[in-house]
């Protein structure tokens, strides 16, 4: 596990927004690279990595999804003054932006800049309390503005810099957490895989564009056709004044989430496997949509079972999401277990028409 | 290509019922193309060129569909209610003009005692009279399709009309199909259907094609007018470039390609960040095992008003720049 936290620590010290997986799918290969027997990166950038089973060919697959973009910033406009007029990636909380340190990632190279916003009194008379919309933020980078306008270009990509930093009690706190937890979930199950004899194949998935589109997870799923998916992404913790009905525990094992985008069957096989190794899990329900990878990817092609893992995340798309990295090795140990117990009968186990001939 | 844009914007064509935008492209086309054919959701299809060694499927796409109505109800007095076929806005609605598809019937939008002047009321508080005295006498019936009645008007540098989304884009294709001569790729032009509901036809289109990189010419936004929204597009400063929209991320590498393009043709572009909407590029990207795509933008103001008013120097150097990325292999990196 230490080595995938010190992995998990160079993740979310990179960019790699939405559409733009690049800087991070690059920290991510190497990791792979020993773990997994071929790999390749998909037509819009998710990076597919298959670790061979021992059964005979052709084996069936179960693909472990994480997405590994980010949420952050794209320049929208370079005014009079310099400053940078900004649009969101993905879903950002305003309320948390403004004095944020940040890195606009240029052309030309990487610019430091400060999320700032004007005094109280120079906003309009309705955004003069409270949280400051995003249009009233600005990226300073210090820069003249002749210098701005050479330097940045509208379309450039700003995200965040904050450093990790452990807290007491196996926490982790920095910004992209949310999934690069997840994707630390996938390697560490990788390499317990590596100790153990699992008759399927295993495709390992880091998905491009979850935050935007989740365009990565239903193409990757078209081109690797898995016969089962588990998708793992972050869930809610619970974090002050939140409401213990809509949060989940840290330190208590992942989330096992219950709903449309889940495969019933499938779900209650995990529930039973950790039930049965004494992993701790915790049931979730959602009522309409995941929010994950799993909408899409349960509808690819001819539909795949799929199944959703939470990792309990506090102060979900803030710079200091925090995660506790026990959860981390309970979820991999979870997914280990589980892929090296698929065998040539569970499919037949999962049958949603089993119980219709009985 | 003023007059190909004038025939084009004043043939209507809601989103589902582009038939007659489908007959007029396919006539002007005639013969300028390698192949043409229609596929189930009335998406046209044309192409020219053929892959070579360093060649690739490159898809393209316009819609021909237009916002519009549809009749929902129409009462005792023969005053019909109307839903929107697309993204209607009702502050663009009350007092224009629409004319029915199937008869030809014009109509005048009206609404409801509406005393508070700083709010605008919704579609369902609006109506259009036909100039009847009772309901014997409308030639509406409900499910009739209507499209914003306004011609097209040549201001010199600027155009403007209803439809210009995305006939404009319609043009453009047209015009890149015509003039490509020599391209080592197979360049698949497709006049889309029902974009404006969810850019369905291309959604079709691009499983049918199965591309390697997609294109889509649409409109969009600009912030270059009083107290506009910020945005760094202005009329008349080029194509835009689309690094993203709404729905939709642009491939980073097919962005780069146009940027080095248009500067290597020494055209004028701009770069485009949309907030809200989305292109037919949406649906190609998503399509099968996924598809690098990128969209070139015709900068358009007061779009989806029956006004919308485009720089013909931005329509013109788009088709340079489109020739100009069709003409060499395409690199991406």
């Amino acid at each position: 596990m230490l080595e995938t936290k010190d992995l998990l620590k160079q993740m979310i010290q990179v960019s790699g927004l939405s559409g733009h997986e690049a800087p991070i799918r690059e920290v991510i290969e190497p990791a792979w690279k020993p773990l997994t027997d071929e790999m390749h990166t998909s037509r819009l950038g998710s990076l597919h990595a298959r670790k061979h089973g021992s059964g005979p060919a052709p084996r069936p697959s179960i693909a472990i999804v994480t997405h590994m973009d980010a949420i952050g910033l794209i320049v929208k406009q370079i005014d009079s003054e310099g400053l940078l007029h900004v649009d969101q990636i993905g879903g950002l909380d305003p309320r948390v932006l403004p004095s944020q340190m940040v890195m606009v990632h240029t052309q030309g190279g990487d610019l430091p800049g400060l999320l700032v916003m004007p005094p109280a009194h120079c906003l309009p008379e309705e955004d003069a309390s409270g949280a400051p919309q995003l249009k009233h933020l600005r990226v300073d980078t210090g820069l003249r503005p002749t210098a701005a306008r050479r330097q940045v270009r509208v379309g450039d990509l700003i995200s965040f810099a904050s450093k990790p930093v452990e807290l007491d009690g196996d926490l982790l706190a920095g910004h992209s957490l949310d999934n690069r937890a997840s994707v630390a979930v996938l390697t560490e199950a990788l390499r317990l895989l590596g100790r153990r004899k699992h008759a399927w194949d295993v495709w390992a998935v880091a998905t491009a564009q979850e935050e935007e589109t989740l365009f990565g997870a239903t193409t990757s799923g078209y081109a690797l056709r898995p016969t089962l998916a588990v998708v793992i992404d972050v869930t809610f913790a619970k974090s002050p004044s939140a409401p213990a009905h809509r949060t989940y525990d840290q330190n208590k094992g992942p989330t096992l989430d219950w709903g449309p985008n889940t495969h019933p069957k499938f779900h209650r096989e995990m529930e039973k496997l950790a039930k049965r190794l004494e992993i701790p899990v915790q049931e979730a329900v959602y009522s309409k949509s995941s929010g994950t990878d799993a909408i899409l990817l349960q509808v690819t092609v001819e539909g795949i079972p799929t199944v959703v893992v939470g990792i309990p995340l506090r102060y979900m798309h803030t710079p200091v999401e925090v995660v506790n990295t026990k959860d981390i090795e309970r979820a991999s140990r979870l997914l280990a277990e589980f892929v090296s117990a698929l065998d040539e009968t569970f499919m037949d186990k999962i049958r949603l028409d089993k119980t219709d001939e009985n | 290509m003023k007059e190909i844009i004038r025939q084009l914007v004043e043939t209507t064509g809601p989103s589902g019922y582009e038939s007659d935008v489908r007959a007029l492209v396919k006539k002007m086309l005639k013969g300028q193309v390698d192949s043409m054919k229609v596929d189930a959701l009335g998406n046209l299809i044309t192409r020219k060129g053929k892959k070579s060694k360093d060649g690739l499927t490159v898809m393209l796409s316009a819609h021909m569909d237009e916002i519009g109505i549809i009749a929902t109800h129409i009462d005792d007095n023969g005053f019909v209610r109307f839903t929107s076929v697309g993204g209607v806005f009702p502050r663009n609605t009350a007092g224009g003009r629409v004319r029915f598809l199937k008869t030809g019937q014009v109509g005048v939008i009206g609404m409801e005692s509406h005393k508070n002047q700083s709010s605008v009321p919704g579609l369902e508080k609006m109506y259009i009279d036909v100039g009847a005295s009772k309901r014997s006498d409308v030639k509406v019936s409900v499910g009739d399709v209507a499209a914003f009645d306004r011609p097209f008007e040549d201001l010199g540098t600027r155009l403007v009309s209803k439809a210009m989304d995305d006939r404009i884009g319609v043009a453009v294709l047209m015009e890149v199909m015509k003039q490509l001569k020599t391209t080592p790729h197979e360049v698949v032009g497709v006049f889309s259907t029902q974009e404006e509901v969810g850019t369905r036809g291309a959604t079709t289109a691009a499983y049918g094609v199965d591309p390697d990189l997609g294109i889509a010419l649409d409109v969009t936004l600009t912030g270059d007018t009083p107290n506009a929204d910020t945005m760094a597009v202005s009329l008349g400063n080029g194509p835009a470039i689309k690094v993203k929209d709404g729905g939709m991320i642009s491939d980073p590498r097919v962005v780069a390609w146009m940027e080095a393009g248009a500067k290597r043709a020494r055209l004028p572009y701009q770069m485009e960040v949309l907030t809200g909407g989305t292109t037919d590029a949406r649906s190609i990207q998503m399509t099968r095992a996924g598809v690098p795509v990128g969209c070139v933008s015709i900068p358009c103001r007061y779009v989806h008003s029956p006004s919308e008013m485009v720089d013909y120097g931005d329509v013109q150097n788009s088709v340079k720049l489109l020739l100009a990325l069709l003409s060499k292999p395409v690199q991406l990196r």
